[in-house]
């Protein structure tokens, strides 16, 4: 695969000419492009619990970008995986809070079939109008994630407010310690294995079955398999569910494990950051793994670096959206140049 | 209707080029052309698919580069490929498919093409639409300045195209295939405008597929045949219907014996040998909806039966795409029965007609045969992806399939193996999981008994050459059982040993007792294969002719002379 291995060293270019020039911006704004660096090694890396709290933030960005893999698999642009996050982890929290002295595993396994119910809802109405009237997905799943954030900030202000909570954000009671598969840190060896498991499945189900190889060939070339006999929609459908599905685990997986509570707003780039995991991992599950680790340890370097520099939080953001902003104009370059050899081939 | 900026001086033709010359790498689109058109006439250009009309119209509107050759509208030479120059020498064209944006207003698509007044930058718009106030009237119904194109009617929007040409001011005006989407009215509503352009002293070309429309309408004629200017421009009056058919289709078999024409409309019901045959594929009065670019189908009658290869040929667009894909199952018959063997398919799932022993060559083998970027093993199992629940569930094997070249040994006998290896081949079958190193190994041989050349079958079909997709496609298509095989245009565009490669396959599917409908714009290719011919035109079958054919009969009922 010399083919490959070319797409993941050009990426892994895009990605420091990224670092370079988010460093360049940072040194003409004055600050110290060496401690910022270092700083960036120590949060990720380094400093107590910074490896723990990369891993941390590593599981819900391969989650959602396993969604988006999928989703793109099939041919669809799924970029809707902050909403179907949350809704996730509002499903999880209302049957956590609504059958408090349930026995934690059955309520645990319920509130995460609830989440991941949720999470294809959200994405199969878009994914719906998608089939139906072939309106752009990217837009609709965009849309309905704004929606998502305001339904939860509806819920965590109103409905499931912690009437005894003080501070300004709003947030709901905390679930029972018993339903938490971690402790604060967000990492546990249940998580890891259900996180490693669910991967395995992707892969396997986009690999290895008959589904999998009928999405790539719709998300390849629809007319043709459509003419041999394949039912588009059908596949366009279960390829959206089982990628809101996905997003909607993600939502159950951080209230359990780190969150415990939802909070107005919580983790708000996951779900953004998970559609530029995918793309840099090449829109292949095991090089999504690899991303996800790589934007985990960046994600928690942000959360770090205000610690031991000056440098305020939106710095390294900065450096995120670069990223994404390189691997979208080369993933659109490149699909716009086999389009167009697909059309002079044609002619 | 703005007046024609500047008509050629009397005896300088409006269009003159010499020895044109295009070609598509080994294709030959046009040789030698030379011809000259009179200003203020109708001229009319008809040729079969293929022949070089388009290209030619492309040409004279600087769309084309030549490779030779030389291009004068009005007496000025027009650079080659230059739009802007031939449209400020006064040309205008109006293309085979609708050009205009969907969701402008009508003002909008015209001010799009329009000159403007005096030239300016700056201008008004109510001075615009003043001066259209007219052309607007003419589409006729309901529409005005602000209605959206996506809105009108298929006649009004193919006015408005004449009308945007002409916004320019043009004062040579060349229409490609104008009527192929019109109905007869529209059509006759066309021409009346068209002459009274020509009264105007506007000089038209346009490209035509029927001769009856043809007679209705031009000064003169000529054709094209195989890139070839074969005829003309000669006067109307001087030429026979019958000297034009020989010319578009050429006068090699003219001297065949002449055949039995059944009359139009009757069943397709061959006198001998019905008792042993068994009907593969019937229609019996299938209708269905109008698409984009074709009529739809009006009570269709066919029978294929085992054991025959009927042919069926027609001038493109003239409902052969709708006929292939109610067959398929891809579009919806609004009347009729479709059945497959004994059982009724009218509403089946295109998966179920494909397991039940369907099998198709689609019309354009690069995006509907074949997903360029996908692996060959992948665009090889295709059929496999969808075969295996429903084959067992929904049709038990049956006694009329067909067998393909059987993959000998690929059945292996349970009862030899021993405990283990059963269990393995148990779960094997009862696996949601497949085996992609057997799926690659059946598509390897397939595709090697297809002689499909290849390095490694994980490379992309993009990678192949036309006639290696089409074999591709073969060894998918006719490489497990089946019935009915639907060949359309399968030897369009491959060279001569990829055509006698396709060509032999289906004959060979024949001879196993498949039934095959070939849907394809060659007649020579119909003449040679088909036992049975049935001749499409505007979504009806027209005429039935039994071998040996009389090109010229069949060119007839082709443009439509025989109703």
């Amino acid at each position: 695969m010399t083919s490959g291995l070319r797409r993941a060293a050009s990426t892994v270019v895009l990605v420091v000419v990224s670092f370079l020039i988010t460093a360049l911006i940072l040194r003409v704004s004055g600050y110290s492009t060496g401690e910022v660096l270092s700083g960036i090694i120590q949060g990720a890396i380094t400093a107590t619990g910074a490896s723990t709290s990369s891993i941390r933030w590593a599981i819900p960005l391969l989650l959602i970008a396993l969604g988006v893999v999928i989703g793109f698999r099939a041919g669809f642009f799924n970029i809707g995986g902050q909403g179907q996050f949350y809704m996730g982890a509002c499903s999880a929290l209302a049957i956590s809070l609504g059958w408090r002295d349930g026995p934690a595993g059955l309520v645990i396994l319920c509130g995460t079939l609830a989440a991941m119910l949720a999470g294809v809802l959200w994405s199969l109405f878009p994914g719906w109008l998608r089939v139906r009237f072939g309106t752009d997905e990217v837009l609709t799943t965009l849309m309905m994630s704004f929606i998502g954030a305001l339904v939860l900030q509806y819920l965590t202000a109103g409905p499931m407010r912690n009437p005894q909570g003080t501070g300004q954000t709003a947030a709901s009671e905390r679930i029972p310690e018993a339903f938490r598969l971690t402790g604060g840190s967000g990492v546990s060896l249940t998580v890891l294995l259900l996180v490693a498991a669910v991967t395995v499945l992707v892969w396997l189900v986009l690999e290895r079955t008959r589904f999998g190889l009928t999405m790539t060939l719709v998300g390849r070339n629809a007319t043709m398999a459509r003419w041999q006999g394949i039912n588009v929609r059908r596949v366009g459908l279960g390829a959206f569910a089982l990628s809101g599905a996905l997003a909607g685990l993600a939502g159950a997986v951080e209230l359990y494990g780190p969150a415990a509570r939802l909070v107005t707003g919580f983790s708000p780039e996951v779900g953004f950051t998970a559609v530029v995991v995918a793309l840099v991992g090449l829109l292949n599950v095991w090089g999504t793994v690899v991303a996800a680790v790589f934007f985990g340890g960046l994600q928690a370097a942000i959360l770090f670096l205000p610690i031991v520099t000056d440098l305020p939080p939106p710095a390294l953001v900065l450096l995120n959206g670069m990223v994404a902003f390189l691997v979208t104009v080369k993933f659109r370059a490149v699909r716009r140049r086999k389009a167009a050899q697909a059309e002079a081939a044609a002619s | 209707m703005t007046a024609p900026s500047g008509p050629a001086p009397a005896g300088v033709p409006a269009v003159h080029c010499r020895s044109l010359g295009v070609s598509f790498g080994a294709v030959r689109a046009l040789h030698d052309v030379s011809l000259d058109l009179a200003a203020g006439r109708i001229h009319a250009l008809v040729g079969q698919n293929g022949a070089g009309k388009t290209t030619l119209a492309k040409v004279l509107g600087g769309l084309q580069t030549p490779d030779s050759g030389t291009v004068s509208i009005a007496g000025r030479e027009i650079p080659h490929g230059d739009v802007r120059a031939a449209k400020a020498a006064g040309l205008a064209m109006v293309h085979q498919h609708f050009s205009l944006p969907p969701s402008f207003t009508v003002a909008e698509a015209l001010e799009l093409a329009a000159v403007r007044p005096g030239g300016r930058r700056v201008y008004r718009r109510a001075d615009l639409h003043r001066r259209w106030q007219a052309d607007v009237a003419e589409l006729g119904g309901a529409a005005t300045l602000s209605t959206r194109i996506r809105d009108l009617p298929v006649e009004a929007r193919q006015s408005l195209e004449i009308v945007r040409a002409l916004a320019t001011e043009a004062s040579v005006l060349l229409l490609d295939e104008p009527t192929a989407l019109l109905t007869p009215a529209a059509t006759d509503a066309l021409f009346e405008r068209l002459r009274r352009l020509r009264a105007d002293g506007v000089t038209i070309l346009v490209v035509l597929h029927k001769l009856r429309e043809v007679a209705a309408v031009a000064d003169t004629v000529s054709v094209l045949r195989d890139g070839e200017l074969v005829l003309g421009p000669a006067e109307m009056s001087e030429v026979s219907q019958g000297q034009l058919s020989d010319a578009i289709v050429g006068s090699g078999a003219a001297d065949a014996a002449p055949a039995g024409v059944s009359a139009s409309g009757s069943g397709p019901d061959s006198p001998s040998g019905t008792a042993t045959r068994s009907a593969l594929l019937e229609m019996i009065g299938v209708s269905s909806a109008d698409s984009a670019f074709e009529p739809g189908l009006a009570a269709i009658d066919l029978r294929v039966d085992s054991g025959e290869i009927v042919g069926i040929a027609g001038v493109e667009g003239n409902g052969q795409r709708s006929l292939v894909s109610v067959i398929a199952g891809l579009s919806p018959l609004t009347a009729g029965s479709v059945r497959i063997g004994d059982d009724e398919m009218s509403a089946a799932a295109p998966a179920l007609r494909r397991i039940r022993g369907l099998r198709l060559v689609p019309f354009d083998r690069n995006t509907e045969g074949v997903s360029q970027s996908a692996p060959l093993w992948l665009n090889q199992s295709a059929l496999r992806l969808i075969d295996r629940h429903a084959r067992d569930v929904v049709y038990p094997p049956r006694r009329g399939i067909v067998h393909a070249v059987a993959p000998a040994g690929s059945e292996r006998d349970d009862s030899k193996l021993r405990v283990g290896e059963r269990l393995g081949v148990r779960w094997r079958q009862l696996s949601p999981l497949i085996s992609l190193r057997q799926f690659k190994s059946q598509a390897a041989t397939a595709m090697d008994r297809w002689r499909v050349r290849y390095d490694n079958v994980a490379q992309p079909a993009e990678s192949l050459s036309g006639g290696n997709i089409q074999r591709l496609i073969l060894s998918r298509e006719l490489d497990s059982d089946l019935e009915v095989l639907v060949a359309a245009q399968p030897t369009r565009g491959l060279d001569f040993a990829a055509t006698e490669f396709v060509r032999r396959s289906l004959r060979a599917r024949r001879d196993d007792g498949a039934g095959v409908l070939l849907v394809s714009s060659d007649l020579d290719e119909l003449f040679e294969l088909s036992d049975r011919l049935a001749v499409m035109y505007g979504g009806r079958i027209v005429a039935h002719f039994d071998g040996p054919y009389d090109r010229r009969a069949v060119g007839d009922a082709m443009t439509g002379a025989v109703r």
